[in-house]
């Protein structure tokens, strides 16, 4: 709503909304207010991109883990609580979500390795073709994986 | 107002792109934590679906793989880093909301007794199940 007067008012900068000038300022992954502008693609460079990618995929991951530990609640009721819910997890819809799964733990993780070495102030100045080659990674590891679950099942 | 930062006043920037990340406990403890998480994991999804044949596919495989005190070890280790880091991942999307200081502690207080728990609870479950005959 006052996105237009922030950008043009100097008092903006320190107001109503800092992300919005942030955004122009820099793109690579500005602090924003919270969830609601990780969709915006204002002036968002790669950087930005990559940051929305992490925490979408870390909250992501973070859902799975606390499912993943609820389903593994099932052992403790014994082996034919377990095994009829194995069962279900081999069918193709949950294999499919096992692919969603590695993509979130790969782009999560590779870009991770990325952010801790230039948070460390390493390879700084080559931030960009890290990620791309990263990126391409999980993609090769991701094709791999995906053949073998559907294979495998 | 310019938002609060996650770890306290001493921060130095990171990048020279005028990031707003900072070098806080938070931010080196979740690079420590990430980097174990990474490799835990991995040995995580090895250990399950490599070392044991086709995965652990019944009931009595996962009592199996429990009797090995190793397994025990690695999962439990990687059960406190991944909550650790997690939590603390989700305590940073939190503090970007830019809420005063009463409600961030309030959140560190909250996620502590959170990841206690699950820890607590991965341990209950580790026993329950090395316990089984």
């Amino acid at each position: 709503m006052s996105e237009r007067l922030v950008e043009q008012s100097p008092a903006g900068r320190e107001g109503v909304d800092s992300a919005a000038v942030q955004r122009r300022t820099d793109g690579a992954s500005p602090r924003r207010r919270g969830v609601a502008s990780w969709g915006d693609p204002r002036g968002r460079r790669l950087g930005g991109w990559a940051f929305v990618l992490h925490r979408v995929t870390g909250l992501g991951i973070l859902i799975y883990l606390f499912l993943h530990l609820a389903v593994l609640s099932l052992l403790a009721r014994g082996p034919s609580a377990w095994d009829d819910f194995v069962s279900i997890a081999l069918s193709p819809f949950f294999l499919f979500f096992d692919v969603v799964l590695i993509f979130g733990l790969l782009a999560h993780g590779l870009n991770g390795i990325r952010v801790t070495l230039v948070g460390f102030g390493l390879v700084v100045d080559r931030q960009k073709a890290m990620f791309v080659a990263l990126m391409v990674l999980g993609a090769i590891i991701l094709i791999v994986a995906a053949l073998r679950i559907f294979e495998v099942g | 107002m310019q938002e609060q930062p996650a770890g306290g006043p001493n921060r130095t920037r990171w990048t020279p792109s005028g990031e707003e990340q900072k070098h806080t406990w938070g931010w080196v403890l979740q690079a420590v934590t990430g980097m174990l998480v990474l490799l835990l994991v991995t040995l995580h999804m090895i250990a399950n679906h490599f070392v044991v044949q086709r995965g652990l596919r019944d009931f009595a495989a996962v009592v199996a793989y429990l009797s090995n005190p190793l397994v025990v070890v690695l999962e439990v280790l990687f059960l406190v880093v991944v909550t650790w880091h997690g939590l603390l991942g989700l305590r940073a999307v939190l503090f970007d909301f830019g809420f005063s200081r009463r409600v961030e502690s309030w959140i560190t207080r909250v996620l502590w007794v959170v990841g206690v728990a699950i820890v607590f609870y991965g341990l209950w479950l580790t026993w329950v199940i090395a316990s089984y005959h």
